[in-house]
């Protein structure tokens, strides 16, 4: 009795863990069961994954063999599912770009002078995928006060959105496509220490307006842009001073800074580059330049024929450009006697070639040469006979100089400039400059 | 150095530019199907290089950049046709999304522009300018100024692009030599 209870005990006793135990391993076979099904089932997501990115011609699945080197490799290469340099794009790109120079004259010491000529800081930034800001805020000259020669200056800010494939749309503050130098105006993009007369003078780089921009890019190389903006004030020409000589529409230019927009004007450009190297194009912007302020109305038209083609190592450069202004006689005869009067006509252009003759991963060196022709007032509306102003002579200016690249983001620049009208303003310049 | 096929999903979408750009020409599977129109799949390729390699590489003027590099394998039948990588530059200010395409024989496809972005410069998508690197291998110069023509208004996106392929021909170039690529 006492036998069968002890055993009776033992079995009461043992039944229960026998019991748990079955019960575990159900849930365990249970649970090794929907694990099976949850990978069956990943993998056949995973496969039609597959399958759909590499539709025609299929992925094909990893031989067994690799499977094991996979499985290895499998959660580095998850930390390097970016790939080399497929980094997170940022939203917001910080810009600069600046340029130190410093102006010998070769025959009037007292004329030398050293400049931080620009120092621009800009940004960039996303909105979403299609849509962002571009903005750049220049200083020239370094200090800007009422007892100092500086300018500070909103130089682009606009919104830019992704249209088509094809097409997108600026608004805002923009750089009008005009040359070769003006949209491109960065001191690691251009030949020598300062920018070229033609796009200086005539073209009054760095040109913006205010208003919207259409941009094309096709397959044939062709961009095509277009739009509507604000435009010159002849209001502002100032016949006491010197500066309407140096820069007709220079003089005249608005800068968004509280614009006279009465007057609209229209703008259009097409480059071509279907041929690697080679760059074709040419721009035209006309528009009224009176807004409603005076009773005589005058247009003031520009455009320009530019070519580029950088064969190997060469790059050879040329730009024409012709301004006009309407109407002057009737602008310019309360003026006359005046040191500086509107003129009707002004025009340039200039051929540059370089060659870069040494370089290696960090530097590059390249000499330039460039002539240069340009007339700041080449013609004057008749004001009848001994009033008329005589055309102004056209200034033909030599540089020959050399740019030393550091990288793509900072460039030394050294050059000798000859005038052959004004003599006195023969220099020698040195310059640092950088981009980025 | 160690080649692994990895069929993961993670390693899949490595071949696709990280974001979503503002303008997609193409996606990498599209690049690579123009490249080896031939291909009847194609196999995704993991690539380590090792330290020496590394320094092989830098020995050559070539910034490594990244040790881990992915391509796609264009396989027909048993044969390799060439790999097909993709990779992104900054171009002036954004990045440019790229895809380089290297035959066995380590001559080179026209690259394909997968993504643009930038305001200015979008005109190295144009077919003239990507030909240029057709034909080309680790034996060319493969630099603006040198074999390859500048886009005027585009010199950093031109630059840059070039010096990423510079890149990639180098380490495929030394992984073949090496007897990594099959």
């Amino acid at each position: 009795m006492h036998r069968a209870c002890v055993l009776a005990a033992a079995l009461a006793c043992a039944a229960p863990p026998t019991l748990a135990q079955s019960t575990t391993e159900t849930e365990l076979s249970r649970r090794l069961d929907q694990l099976a099904s949850e990978l069956a089932k990943v993998k056949a997501e995973l496969a039609t994954l597959q399958q759909q990115r590499f539709a025609a011609p299929p992925v094909a699945t990893a031989p067994a063999a690799a499977t094991t080197a996979a499985s290895t490799t499998a959660a580095a290469s998850t930390t390097a599912a970016q790939g080399p340099g497929l980094a997170a794009e940022p939203t917001t790109v910080l810009t600069s770009y600046g340029e130190i120079n410093y102006n010998r004259s070769t025959r009037d010491s007292k004329n030398t002078v050293a400049d931080v000529r620009r120092f621009v800081l800009g940004y960039q930034h996303r909105f979403d995928e299609k849509t962002k800001v571009v903005t750049e805020l220049e200083v020239e000259h370094a200090v800007s006060s009422s007892s100092d020669p500086g300018e500070v200056e909103v130089e682009q800010a606009f919104i830019e959105r992704q249209l088509t494939r094809q097409w997108s749309a600026r608004a805002g503050l923009f750089l009008i496509p005009a040359g070769l130098l003006n949209e491109n105006h960065e001191p690691t993009a251009y030949y020598g220490v300062e920018r070229n007369f033609v796009e200086t003078a005539i073209i009054p780089s760095t040109w913006r307006e205010g208003g919207i921009q259409f941009v094309g890019n096709f397959e044939n190389g062709l961009t095509a842009q277009f739009g509507l903006t604000t435009g010159f004030d002849l209001n502002k020409w100032d016949a006491t001073s010197t500066e309407g000589r140096e820069s007709p529409l220079g003089a005249i230019h608005q800068e968004l800074a509280l614009a006279k927009a009465g007057d609209l004007s229209a703008f259009g450009a097409l480059n071509w580059r279907g041929v690697p190297g080679l760059l074709l194009g040419g721009s035209l912007f006309t528009g009224g330049a009176t807004h409603g302020q005076s009773s005589e109305k005058s247009r003031i038209t520009l455009w320009d024929l530019h070519a580029r083609y950088t064969p190997g190592r060469w790059d050879f450069a040329g730009v024409y450009s012709r301004g006009t202004i309407s109407n002057t006689a009737a602008f310019n005869t309360p003026l006359v006697g005046s040191a500086t009067l509107i003129p009707k006509s002004f025009d340039g252009w200039y051929g540059q070639a370089a060659y870069k003759v040494w370089s290696n991963e960090d530097y590059s060196l390249s000499p330039f040469v460039r002539w240069e022709q340009f007339n700041t007032a080449r013609s004057f509306a008749d004001l009848g006979a001994g009033l008329t102003p005589a055309g102004a002579r056209t200034e033909r200016v030599i540089t020959l100089g050399a740019n030393f690249n550091i990288g793509s983001g900072i460039v030394l620049k050294a050059d000798l400039q000859r005038f052959r009208e004004n003599g006195y303003a023969n220099r020698f310049d040195l310059g640092l400059g950088w981009s980025f | 150095m160690r080649i692994a096929l990895v069929g993961s999903i993670a390693a899949a979408s490595a071949l696709a530019p990280a974001a979503a750009f503002a303008v997609d020409y193409l996606s990498a599977e599209e690049a690579a199907r123009l490249m080896f129109p031939d291909a009847e799949r194609f196999e995704l390729h993991e690539i380590v290089l090792d330290a020496a390699q590394l320094q092989a590489l830098d020995a050559r003027g070539v910034r490594g950049r990244s040790a881990r590099w992915q391509s796609l394998a264009a396989r027909r039948g048993d044969a390799t046709l060439g790999h097909v990588i993709v990779d992104q530059v900054t171009g002036k200010f954004e990045l440019i999304g790229y895809a380089v395409g290297i035959a066995l024989d380590g001559t080179l496809k026209p690259v394909e522009i997968l993504s643009y972005r930038e305001s200015h410069g979008g005109e190295i998508r144009l077919p003239a300018w990507r030909r240029q690197f057709a034909g080309k291998s680790s034996t060319s110069t493969l630099r603006v100024g040198d074999d390859i023509a500048n886009i005027s208004g585009a010199t950093l996106s031109c630059t840059h692009v070039t010096d990423g392929v510079r890149r990639i021909v180098a380490v495929f170039d030394l992984v073949k030599k090496s007897g990594g690529l099959r």
